[in-house]
C-alpha cells in the first residue's frame, strides 16, 4: 500500500502530504514512480516530482471543481435520483450504447460491461478510434508481444513507426526504450540503435540513430517491402518512387532486423488512423511474426488513454473480444464497422448512450454527433464537456489516480495500482454504474415479476 | 406465385431477421410467416409487428419498401428466391448457399459474407467488405456469384476462395485482400493496394490501378476464360465493352509476399 504521511506541522503552516510511488494517468506509460506533495487544505498538489511536463500539469492543474454531482437536463438533482433516471433510459433502450472506458480504472469498466451484459446493449471503448484497427489486426495476424521491462532490460534495435514520443509520451525514451541501462544493456543509449520512421521531422528525430521518411500514406508499402525482403522475396526496382525510400536503406535495415538480438516495433496512430488501418497495423505485426525466423522481434502498440489498454483487457476477458462487441441476442458479438461507436452514431442506429469519461460531441464526425444529439445520453466525467453539457443525465465524478483508487493498465498489459492524493466530494465511477447496475437489476426482476 | 412481405413501420433500430428466408417461410401459412421472430435491437419482434404479409410460403419472397435497416436478409440460404424491391440492410445473403437475392436499390455493407453458392445481384451501390470473411475467419466466400451494378467500398472479395464477385462501377481500396482463389472483376476502376496478400487468384480491372511493390509484370496476354466471363455478365445486364472482349492484358504477379501465384490482369490501354 501507498506510504502517506502527514507532516507534524503548526497550526499556521499548510497540512501537507506526500503520497509516495504514486501513478500518473495521463498517458499510456502510467509513470508508477511519482512523488507528489498535496496541500490538504487547498486539495491541491503543489510538487510531482519525476512527472513530466505532461505529467505535471496533469496533477498540479487539478483542483475540485464547484459542480453539481448529478444533474438531469442540466439541472441539479441528488445522485440517487440521476441513477433512476440513468437506469430507466438504459432499461427502455432497444439499442443502448456504451462508449468511452479508457480513462476509468478497471474496476468501473467491469461493471460497465456488466451493464451492457444485462440491458443487452453494445459496449465499445476509444480503442476503436486510436488502435482499433490493431485489435482487429490482433485477431487476423497474431502479435508477437514483450513487457517495457524486457524492452529495457533486452531490446538493442528499437524502431518507433508513426508515433512521436517525445510529445505524446515523453518517459517512454527514458524509462523503458532508449537511455536506460538494462540488464544485457549496460550502457544503455550506446548499446541500442533507435530508427524512427514516419512522414516528417517531429521532436522524438533527434534521439535516433536513424530516422526514416516515408511518403505519407505509404506506410503499407514500405511494411509489405521490408516483409518481402524479409521473406527474401523480390520487390519493385522503383521502390523509392513509390514509399520515398531507397532500396538501400531498405536492405539495410532488412540486415539490421535480421541480426539484432531482440528487436522491437512500437507503433502509433500515424500507423493505424491512416489509409489502410488495420491492414497496416497488421502488416507491422507481420513483419515482426516474420522476423522470428531470424531473432526475438516484438511488436507493441504505444497506447495514448491512461488506461486504454485496461479497456481492452477488461472488454476481452468478460466478452472475448476487446472493443465493438453487442449483446443483443444476450452473448457477445464482434464486429469492428457495425458495433463500433462512431459508425453506430453515424447511421444513427443507437436509441440511447452511454458516454464514460469521453467527450465524443466534441470530437466525433458531423453526422454521429447530430445523431447524438437525438438520443437520450448519461455522461459520467471529471470534468464538464460538450457531452455533458447536452447529456440528459450528467455525473460528475471523481478524477482516477488523483481522487480515487483502483487499477489501470499500463501499455505493455502490465496491471498498475494507484495510490490517490487527496479526497473529492464526487463519486467514483465505479459508484455511480454500481448504483446504476443494481437499479437495472431491480428493474430486471419487477418486469420479470409483472410478466409471470 | 410469391410471397410478398411489405415493410410498413419503419424500425427505431436495426432489425436482424435471418427469417426473411425461403427456406425458413417455406409452408407456412400467411399468420405462420406473421408469427416468426426477428430481433428489434434487443428486443424480440414478430415479422407480422413489421410487415405487411401476402401469400403464404412460396418459395419466392418479395420484399418492398426500405430495408436498408434490415440485416441478415436471405441469410443462410439454400434455395428459391428473394427479390429486393428497394434497399437492403447488412449481411444479406450471409453464408447462403443456393438461390438468388436481387436487390432494385442499393445494398449496405457484407454483402454475402462467407457464402458458398447461390447468387446476389445488386442493382445499386454496396459498402464494404463485399463477399468477404468476418473479422477473424481465414477464408471468405467459398463459391456462388455476387454482382454488384453500382460501386463498392473496401475489401471487396477479402480472403475469397472461390467463386466470382464482378462489379460494374469502381472499388474501393485493398479489393481481394488475402484472397486464395477465384475471380474478381472490376469494370470502373479500384483503389490502392489490390490482392495484398493474395496466394492465388485473378483481379481483373480495366482501368490502370496502382500495384503493390510486391507484384511484378510477367506479360500480356489475351485471355480466353474472360470472354467467357463476360459474356456472362453481359447476360446479366452489365455494360461490356468490345475492347474489353478482344482487348489484351498485362498480367501482374503476386503477391511475393505470400506464393507469388495471384494475378491481376490489367486493360492495356493501347
Ligand atoms: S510519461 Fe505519461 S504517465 Fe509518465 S509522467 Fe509523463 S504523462 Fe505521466
Amino acid at each position: 500500500m501507498s506510504e502517506t504521511k502527514t507532516t507534524e506541522a503548526a497550526a499556521d503552516e499548510p497540512n501537507i502530504r506526500i503520497v509516495e510511488d504514486a501513478t500518473c494517468t495521463f498517458c499510456g506509460c502510467v509513470c508508477d514512480d511519482m512523488e507528489l506533495t498535496v496541500d490538504l487544505d487547498a486539495n491541491r498538489i503543489t510538487k510531482a516530482k519525476n512527472a513530466c511536463v505532461l505529467g505535471r500539469a496533469w496533477f498540479l492543474q487539478h483542483g475540485i471543481e464547484d459542480h453539481p454531482q448529478a444533474m438531469i437536463d442540466g439541472r441539479e438533482v441528488p445522485l440517487e435520483e440521476a441513477m433512476d433516471e440513468a437506469a430507466r433510459i438504459l432499461h427502455e433502450a432497444k439499442f443502448p450504447i456504451t462508449y468511452g472506458l479508457s480513462d476509468s480504472p478497471c474496476e468501473a469498466q467491469r461493471v460497465a460491461v456488466a451493464i451492457n451484459d444485462l440491458v443487452r446493449g453494445n459496449i465499445d471503448t476509444t480503442t476503436s478510434v486510436c488502435h482499433g484497427p490493431s485489435g482487429i489486426a490482433f485477431q487476423g495476424v497474431g502479435e508477437s508481444t514483450a513487457t517495457l521491462g524486457e524492452v529495457k532490460n533486452r531490446a538493442d534495435l528499437v524502431i518507433y513507426w508513426g508515433g512521436n514520443p517525445a510529445e505524446s509520451h515523453p518517459r517512454h525514451f527514458t524509462r523503458y526504450t532508449v537511455t536506460p541501462k538494462g540488464r544485457y544493456i549496460p550502457n544503455g543509449k550506446k548499446d541500442r540503435y533507435v530508427v524512427l520512421v514516419d512522414i516528417r521531422k517531429t521532436p522524438s528525430s533527434p534521439v535516433a540513430d536513424q530516422t526514416i521518411r516515408v511518403k505519407p500514406g505509404r506506410d503499407f508499402e514500405l511494411l509489405w517491402a521490408l516483409r518481402a525482403l524479409v521473406r527474401g522475396r523480390d520487390i519493385s526496382p522503383d521502390i523509392e518512387g513509390i514509399t520515398g525510400v531507397s532500396r538501400e536503406t531498405l536492405d539495410e535495415l532488412v540486415e539490421r532486423m535480421k541480426n539484432c538480438n531482440f528487436g522491437v516495433l512500437f507503433f502509433g496512430m500515424g500507423l493505424t488512423m491512416t489509409r489502410g488501418r488495420h491492414f497496416n497495423s497488421g502488416a507491422l505485426l507481420a513483419l515482426a511474426t516474420d522476423l522470428n525466423k531470424y531473432t526475438h522481434f516484438v511488436a507493441k502498440p504505444v497506447r495514448g488513454h491512461g488506461n486504454v489498454t485496461g479497456a481492452d483487457n477488461v472488454v476481452s476477458w468478460q466478452t472475448g473480444y476487446p472493443f465493438g462487441v453487442n449483446f443483443h441476442r444476450g452473448y457477445p458479438r464482434f464486429n469492428p464497422g457495425e458495433y463500433t461507436t462512431v459508425d453506430l452514431l453515424a447511421r444513427g442506429d443507437a436509441d440511447a448512450a452511454m458516454m464514460i469519461a469521453t467527450d465524443p460531441a466534441s470530437n466525433f464526425p458531423k453526422r454521429a454527433i447530430e445523431n447524438l444529439k437525438k438520443i437520450p445520453v448519461i455522461s459520467l466525467d471529471a470534468k464538464p464537456t460538450y457531452t455533458s453539457r447536452a447529456a440528459r443525465v450528467a455525473f460528475m465524478v471523481a478524477t482516477y489516480g488523483i481522487n480515487t483508487g483502483g487499477t489501470v493498465y499500463r501499455m505493455d498489459d502490465v496491471p498498475i495500482t494507484l495510490r490517490p492524493a487527496f479526497d473529492s466530494p464526487f463519486p467514483t465511477d465505479e459508484e455511480v454504474l454500481t448504483g446504476i447496475h443494481t437499479r437495472l437489476k431491480a428493474l430486471r426482476a419487477n418486469g420479470r415479476k409483472k410478466a409471470a | 406465385m410469391h410471397t410478398e412481405l411489405e415493410l410498413v413501420t419503419a424500425p427505431e433500430v436495426p432489425i436482424e431477421a435471418e427469417c426473411l428466408s425461403p427456406a425458413k417461410i417455406k409452408g407456412l401459412s400467411q399468420s405462420g410467416i406473421e408469427h416468426l421472430e426477428m430481433m428489434h435491437g434487443n428486443r424480440k419482434v414478430r415479422v407480422g409487428d413489421f410487415f405487411r404479409v401476402t401469400g403464404n410460403g412460396q418459395c419466392s419472397l418479395r420484399l418492398e419498401g426500405d430495408l436498408s435497416r434490415v440485416k441478415y436478409i436471405g441469410a443462410g440460404m439454400t434455395e428459391g428466391e428473394v427479390r429486393v424491391n428497394g434497399s437492403a440492410g447488412m449481411h444479406l445473403g450471409a453464408g447462403m448457399s443456393g438461390g438468388m437475392i436481387r436487390v432494385s436499390g442499393d445494398a449496405s455493407d457484407w454483402v454475402g459474407p462467407e457464402m458458398s453458392g447461390g447468387r446476389i445481384e445488386v442493382m445499386g451501390n454496396a459498402g464494404h467488405m463485399v463477399g468477404s470473411a468476418y473479422r477473424g475467419q481465414r477464408v471468405g466466400i467459398m463459391g456462388g456469384e455476387i454482382l454488384i451494378h453500382g460501386n463498392v467500398k473496401n475489401e471487396l472479395g477479402s480472403a475469397m476462395r472461390h467463386g466470382l464477385i464482378a462489379v460494374g462501377g469502381q472499388a474501393g481500396d485493398f479489393v481481394g485482400v488475402n484472397m486464395r482463389a477465384g475471380t474478381i472483376i472490376v469494370m470502373d476502376g479500384m483503389g490502392v493496394r489490390p490482392g495484398a496478400g493474395m496466394v492465388r487468384g485473378t483481379i481483373v480491372s480495366f482501368q490502370p490501378v496502382e500495384l503493390l511493390p510486391t507484384f511484378s509484370y510477367s506479360c500480356w496476354l489475351r485471355p480466353t476464360f474472360l470472354r467467357f466471363y463476360l459474356c456472362h455478365l453481359g447476360q446479366s445486364g452489365f455494360e461490356v465493352d468490345d475492347a474489353y472482349m478482344g482487348g489484351r492484358y498485362r498480367r501482374y504477379c503476386g503477391d511475393s509476399v505470400e506464393e507469388n501465384r495471384g494475378e491481376i490482369l490489367v486493360l492495356d490501354a493501347r
